[in-house]
Formats: structure tokens, C-alpha cells, sequence
């Protein structure tokens, strides 16, 4: 990969962002009712909503609203929270940073227990066992998060009693009692990050086997251990790593479900009520960390995929 | 669903309220001193700022920190927290308040007449944006009469001022504070409550410490209260049940019955006056013709909308906004559903083959929608065509409330009679959503206002909610109970009508609570 293609790819990153404040600006500016509105709800009347309008600046033009917050943000202010009053940089990336813990330990979880089950289940094709991996695997596809999480919470806090319900705790106030928090909803998450990623693996996998080289592999007498590890399994990864990358985009915004049940305040449902509150600092912020996470995730797949295959260059 | 018969239950609240504070000093005779307990609520804490609070838990956090002048008792009426006594002068206009002495605010400094004067202020002030402006009194100036004597000067006659300002907004703060220091109010706590601010994350956890200078010398029991946030009700019962938490504050009906079954778990439920209603734009077609509103309100089976609306934890309203919840209640027979009548009325208002109109429904609270297709199901045999339009709460606010002409509204209960009727249904109301302006009711709220006499403000509300039951500004087909849970080992719990009071300060614990650090 040359230079000038992975300085193009971070100006293209640039580029988007700066789109997507523009797309998310204007759809706010589309939505009935403001951030005043939100504040006072029923409490509005006209001089109260005037002031805090005022006090908001949400009296100024549009445009210069808009001018305003990127400017700020391209010096690293990510402004006043509408709704909290509070900066929004410290509580985002405090958000950003419980979303991250959860993705983390559901995406090594997933990768522990995904990847051999896929593999098991492609070599044993047609056989008992692949059979009982492809049930489970719907089950874990087919089961919202909000059922897998209720079940898990009546299963494991309610009769058994092991595990607290919900509830987050940081791991800097206590870290035997953060983690026994976090072991629900990281089941919930994998749950159905292993369902499909382990499904990828075993069909791209099952394509791989039957493919010319690996039965010339075969023929030339290579251990079905080397065949399957060493040829099959870099080639069948590659369509997972996309899968895995879009997970991770999943996992950072797209868990609000598991976020609402666990009462873990992460950057979804920091998103979400943003939202519901029309905080437009906010919404910009997180939609830009979101599109970020994206483009990173992606950016990253794409290096995997060479770094995997020495036949994708990049120019 | 309900094992308890409603009318022993109404019976036996009505009672308990009536002996609360009885109860609260039988409970004091006990009470262990120290220990940690946990609340758990629906929503985060964003408002840390009492004079700017909107919601329950925010309410409750407020109440732990800071003290009013007033509080109100569960029957409604006014009794002292920060003010010792009052009068008032006869024509109702001028009203002195004698205030505690003694009083430290958590930062050691005292409390006086000045500071009462400069949070006044600055709740009357509009750049402020408080709540509390609208719903405080018509006052048009607070004197100091000396450091611990304040003077209130209305701009009309009003008997109910002790009781509202006992509002959940009018939170004491220092003088120095009120004029120029209330963003220092966003991330800390300056009053003079019974706990002190520990720490404060808006949605995750905020905690509480003894305030050891509380002017109660024998409360608060509590060492610590921590108010936790748990955004989904099925998970936050889960956390009561394993015994993460040790008091739900607000129980929706779905949850009642689980937890009512959990061994070591308390249920406990209060008719409230917080309702849902269905407002009318009484100045436009066709609900101007008040045929077709009583047409209306003759198709709805009330108890069977209790049912459905409420999963039977409420009481039937009778289209007026009070129920027995409040002090002035009086009882009229309840309306029936009436097709025949229904059908009749609506001819003779011009409507024969009956009528096509669109109600629209707000998404929060999720009630609101249940109430617009229960309507929609009653009316039809009576030949209401009812289009039922649900939007998000935001659109709501933005287009619809206020300014449609038919839609669901919903409502806390008011501390006082007044409190509602000139929130929504006098012709000056801050929120006249109906546009019902009707003078003779309009008279009657004014005058029962500027009575002080008992029996005859009694007589007053009786006849202006007869005259509302009779016009029908608003359907007021359903009122919904407070719920709560708890586990046994939390002492002197009590749901308060009022719903935003909360009354920490009288719980403990027993001795078979968890030990927390």
C-alpha cells in the first residue's frame, strides 16, 4: 500500500465526515420542534421559549449556526451540551468509552467461540453436529436482543441469583463487581455477533473446501490440519472480516437495546436522547463519532484484506 | 389483576392519609439510624438546578437536597419546612410567612429572609425559564420584613398560596446563589435539605449523604441514599427482586403483579389525580356544539376504560380533572355509556348519519394511544367516526398541543383544585386548550380563589365541577394510581398522592438489609 493511497483514504475519511455534519445538520433542522421546546416541554410559553432560545442560540440564522459548530469543532470544541447544560466532548467520550469496553469484550468473546465453531461445523458438514451449530446459530440470529437479555436477566438474576441484573459500574470503582455487570449484556451482544459470524465462517468456508487448489493441496499430501489452516481458512476469512467490521459499527451506536435494559449509559443511548431532545451538539458529536467508527472499521478491514491476500494491492 | 376490591382500597388509603401523620410518628418511635439505601428510577437526573427540574426523579433529588417554605401533606393542605407559620391579611392579598431559625445551607452558611427574597426572584424572573413561574402564585413582590419575616404581595386575592409554594420548584437556595451563581447549580447542590450531594452522574447515579446540620434533629435514619437510573422497567423490577436495589419509585401496571409475587418484595398503590383526557376545541366545528361533546362522553364505558387504559390500576373519572385525590373533590353520580342517548344527542345537533373526526395521540406516555383506540371502539356504534393519528411526543408538542382541536392530553395530579382548573380550563388558563371560555366557570375559580372559608370555597369547586361535568370541556374518562415496590426491609415508606413528593427523610431500614459500604 502506497503513501499517497493511505493519505488519500484519511482526506476521503475527512471528506465524509464533513458530509455527514452537513446531512445530520440539515435533518435536524427538518424535525418539528427544537431543543427550547424540549427543555421546557409543557412548561413553554412564549417569553420563556424566546429566552432560552436566546440562551442556546438557536435565535441565529441557520447557516451560521451551523458555521459556528464547525468551526468550534475543527478547534476541538465539540460545544455545550442543549439538554445537560454540561460540555459535550467529556460526556461523549466518556459514553464512547463504556460502548467501547462492551465491544471489546463481545467481539472477543464472539472471536473465541465464533471462528472454531464455524470451522467444526463446515468440516463436519451435513453431519449431527453441523446440524446443532446451524440450530443454535438461528436461534442466536433469529432472538432480538431484547428477549436474549430478558431471558438471560429471569435465567441468571432472577432464580439463580448469580449474577446482578442490570446496572452499570464502572471498573475503576470496582472491578470484580463491573465485570459481573458487564457479563449479561456481553452475552446478549455475542449472542448474536457468534450466531452470524460463525454461519459466515462455516459457508464461506464449506465454498473454500470445494475449491480446486485445496483438493491440489490435498493431492499433494498436506495434512487436512495445513490444508484447512494454512490454505482454506486465510482465504475463507476474507467476506468475515467485512462482516466483523460492520459489528464493530454495530457494537458502537447500534446496541441501544442492550445499553436501555443494562442502564449502561453508552454512546447509543447517549445518541438516542440526544435525539428525542433535539440536543444538536449532541447529535452532531455522536453522529460523528459514528461515521468515524465506521470508516476506521472499514479502513481497517481493507488492510486485513491485504495483509491477507498478497494479491489485493491498493494504489 | 386486582385481588384488592377497589372501594375497600379507596376506603382504606383515604384513611391512611388522613392518619399520615400519625403514622410517620408511630414509624418514628423505632427507627434504626444509618444504613445505605437504593432507589431506583425510570429516567435519567439531567436537572441537577431545583428551580429548573421537570421530572420525578429530578423532583426526588431535589427534595433530598433542598427544602421549600411549604410542603404539602397527603391530604393537600400545607404544613412548615422552611416556614414556621403564616398569615395572611383579609383581603387575601398580602401574606407573611415567619421563617425557621437556626437553619445552615450545606456550605455552613445561615439561612435568612434574604435568601427567600432572592430565590423569589429569580423564579419570577423569565430569564430564569423556571417551571415554578407559572405555578408559584400570582405574586408581584417578596419583602424582607425583617431577617426572618417575608412578605408576599399578590396581585389578586388568593387563598391557596401556602400550599403553593410548597411547589416542586421553589427550592430555597442562598442569596448569592439566586442572583448570580445558578449555572453552579448544574453539577452541585447548595440548600438546605436533609441529605447532601455526594456525587452526581445525570444518568447513571446520584448519591446522598446525612446532611448532619438538617434542622430536624431526629432525621433523616438514612445514612445514604443512592438514586439509580434504569432506563427499562422489566430489568429495573429485575434489580428489586436480586435485591441490587431497594425501592422502586414508580411501578408501571406490567410489573405490579410479578413483583407482587416476589417473596420479600412490597407492592403498594395510591389513587393519584394524575389523568389522561381527551381536550375538545370547544370554539370550533363541531366540537362548539356542546351536544356533540356530551355525545361523546355518553359512549364511554368508564370502568372498562379503567380496565383497558389503566390494566385496572385507576378509578373512572367523571369529566372533570379532580378526583378524590384532591381536597375539594365533590362526588357527582358517574356518567354512563348511553348509545341510544349518544346517537340522539348527536342528531339533533345535525349529525344524523354520525360524524368523521381525527383524534390525535402523542407516543409518550404510551397511555395516550391506548386511550385514542379505546375511544375510537366505544364511539363508533354511536356513529363517531374516529381517525386516530399517533405521532412522536416532539411532533406533539410542536404542532398539535394547543392548537388542534382533538387530542389526548395527560396530566399530573396539581397540589391544589385552583392549580388545575386555571392550568387548564379557565379562560386565562396558562394551557386553555379547550377553549371552552365559559364565564360562569370562570366566575366560580375566581371567587372560590379569593375565599378562604372552607365550606363555602367547598360549595364554590362543587358547583364549577358540576358545570364541567355538564359542558364537558375535556373527557376525563380515566385517573391512574401511583405504584411502587419495595422490599420489606425499607421502614416508612409511603406513596404520596402528589406522586413528586417523596418524604426520604422518615425511611430506614430494618436489620435484615444488606450491609453497603
Amino acid at each position: 500500500m502506497s503513501p499517497s493511497y493511505f493519505l488519500k483514504r484519511i482526506a476521503l475519511i475527512g471528506y465524509t465526515l464533513l458530509v455527514v455534519s452537513v446531512i445530520v445538520f440539515a435533518i435536524t433542522q427538518i424535525l418539528p420542534a427544537d431543543a427550547a421546546v424540549m427543555l421546557l416541554g409543557e412548561n413553554a410559553t412564549p417569553d420563556a421559549l424566546a429566552v432560552v432560545r436566546e440562551k442556546l442560540g438557536l435565535d441565529a440564522p441557520v447557516w451560521l449556526q451551523y458555521f459556528h459548530w464547525l468551526t468550534n469543532m475543527l478547534q476541538g470544541d465539540f460545544g455545550i451540551s442543549m439538554r445537560t447544560n454540561q460540555s459535550v466532548g467529556p460526556e461523549l467520550f466518556a459514553a464512547l468509552g463504556r460502548s467501547l469496553l462492551l465491544a471489546l469484550l463481545s467481539i472477543v468473546l464472539m472471536l473465541v467461540i465464533a471462528f472454531p465453531l464455524g470451522v467444526y461445523a463446515a468440516v463436519r458438514r451435513g453431519k449431527a453436529a453441523d446440524f446443532g451449530v446451524s440450530v443454535v446459530s438461528y436461534i442466536g440470529v433469529s432472538l432480538p436482543e431484547f428477549v436474549t437479555s430478558t431471558l438471560l436477566i429471569l435465567l441468571f438474576a432472577d432464580w439463580l441469583g448469580w449474577l446482578p441484573a442490570t446496572g452499570y459500574v464502572p471498573l475503576t470503582d470496582d472491578l470484580l463487581d463491573g465485570l459481573a455487570h458487564l457479563v449479561l449484556p456481553v452475552l446478549t451482544i455475542s449472542a448474536i455477533l457468534i450466531a452470524h459470524v460463525s454461519r459466515m465462517v462455516r459457508s464461506e468456508l464449506v465454498d473454500v473446501l470445494h475449491a480446486d487448489y485445496i483438493r491440489a493441496a490435498r493431492l499433494k499430501g498436506l495434512s487436512s490440519w495445513t490444508v484447512l489452516f494454512k490454505h482454506a481458512l486465510r482465504n475463507a476469512l476474507l467476506p468475515t472480516i467485512t462482516i466483523v467490521a460492520m459489528d464493530v459499527g454495530y457494537l458502537l451506536g447500534g446496541v441501544i437495546v442492550v445499553e436501555e435494559i443494562f442502564a449502561i449509559p453508552g454512546i447509543g443511548r447517549l445518541l438516542i436522547t440526544a435525539i428525542q431532545n433535539r440536543d444538536l451538539p449532541t447529535i452532531q458529536a455522536g453522529a460523528l463519532i459514528m461515521a468515524t467508527t465506521y470508516a476506521i472499521a472499514n479502513f481497517l478491514a481493507d488492510m486485513t484484506y491485504a495483509w491477507l491476500d498478497r494479491r489485493i494491492q491498493y494504489e | 389483576m386486582l385481588n384488592l376490591d377497589r372501594r375497600h382500597f379507596l376506603a382504606v388509603s383515604a384513611g391512611l392519609s388522613s392518619l399520615a401523620m400519625t403514622a410517620f410518628d408511630a414509624n418514628a418511635q423505632s427507627p434504626q439510624r444509618g444504613g445505605t439505601l437504593r432507589v431506583s428510577v425510570d429516567q435519567a437526573v439531567t436537572k441537577l438546578n431545583p428551580l429548573l427540574a421537570r421530572v420525578d426523579p429530578e423532583f426526588m433529588v431535589a427534595e433530598l437536597l433542598y427544602s421549600a417554605l411549604t410542603r404539602v401533606k397527603p391530604d393537600m393542605t400545607a404544613e412548615p419546612d422552611l416556614a414556621l407559620s403564616w398569615t395572611s391579611s383579609p383581603d387575601l392579598l398580602e401574606w407573611t410567612f415567619v421563617l425557621r431559625k437556626g437553619v445552615t445551607f450545606h456550605d455552613g452558611s445561615s439561612f435568612s429572609a434574604k435568601d427567600v427574597v432572592a430565590t423569589f426572584e429569580a423564579i419570577l424572573d423569565t430569564k430564569t425559564a423556571s417551571p415554578a413561574r407559572l405555578t408559584v402564585g400570582p405574586i408581584t413582590s417578596i419583602k424582607a420584613k425583617d431577617a426572618f419575616t417575608v412578605v408576599f404581595t399578590l396581585s389578586a386575592p388568593f387563598a391557596d398560596l401556602p400550599v403553593t409554594l410548597a411547589n416542586n420548584n421553589a427550592k430555597i437556595l442562598p442569596a448569592v446563589v439566586a442572583k448570580s451563581g445558578l449555572a453552579r447549580l448544574d453539577r452541585e447542590a447548595v440548600g438546605t435539605g436533609p441529605f447532601k450531594l455526594v456525587s452526581y452522574e445525570p444518568e447513571r447515579k446520584i448519591v446522598v449523604a446525612r446532611n448532619e446540620n438538617y434542622y430536624d434533629k431526629g432525621r433523616p435514619y438514612l445514612n445514604r441514599i443512592e438514586v439509580m437510573v434504569y432506563p427499562d422497567s422489566t430489568a429495573e423490577g429485575s434489580a428489586l427482586i436480586s435485591g441490587d436495589t431497594d425501592l422502586m419509585a414508580r411501578l408501571p401496571p406490567t410489573e405490579f403483579d410479578r413483583l407482587k409475587k416476589t417473596r420479600g418484595v412490597k407492592v403498594s398503590r395510591a389513587p393519584s389525580g394524575q389523568f389522561c383526557n381527551v381536550n375538545f376545541g370547544c370554539d370550533q366545528k363541531p366540537f362548539n356544539d356542546v351536544r356533540v361533546r356530551q355525545a361523546l362522553a355518553l359512549t364511554i364505558d368508564r370502568d372498562n376504560m379503567v380496565n383497558f387504559v389503566a390494566e385496572g390500576f385507576g378509578t373512572p373519572g367523571n369529566d372533570t380533572p379532580l378526583n378524590a385525590a384532591y381536597h375539594y373533590h365533590a362526588a357527582q353520580a358517574m356518567k354512563k355509556a348511553d348509545i341510544a342517548k349518544a346517537k340522539a344527542l348527536l342528531a339533533q345537533a345535525g349529525y344524523p348519519n354520525g360524524l368523521d373526526v381525527t383524534l390525535i395521540a402523542s407516543d409518550r406516555p404510551p397511555v395516550r394511544t391506548q386511550l385514542a383506540i379505546a375511544l375510537r371502539e366505544m364511539a363508533k356504534p354511536a356513529g363517531f367516526r374516529i381517525n386516530v393519528e399517533t405521532m412522536p411526543h416532539a411532533t406533539y408538542l410542536d404542532q398539535v398541543w394547543k392548537k388542534g382541536s382533538f387530542y389526548i392530553g395527560f396530566y399530573n395530579m396539581q397540589p391544589t383544585a385552583d392549580a388545575i382548573f386555571s392550568l387548564l380550563y379557565t379562560s386565562n388558563a396558562s394551557w386553555n386548550e379547550t377553549r371552552w371560555n365559559n364565564p360562569t366557570f370562570d366566575k366560580l375559580i375566581a371567587q372560590a380563589r379569593a375565599t378562604i372559608d372552607e365550606k363555602k370555597r367547598r360549595t364554590l369547586y362543587a358547583d364549577a365541577q358540576k358545570l364541567m361535568n355538564l359542558e364537558v370541556p375535556s373527557l376525563v374518562p380515566v385517573f391512574f394510581d401511583l405504584l411502587s415496590a419495595q422490599r420489606d426491609w425499607v421502614q416508612g415508606y409511603q406513596l404520596h398522592p402528589r406522586g413528586s413528593v417523596y418524604r426520604f427523610d422518615y425511611l430506614s431500614l430494618a436489620a435484615n438489609a444488606p450491609k453497603r459500604a
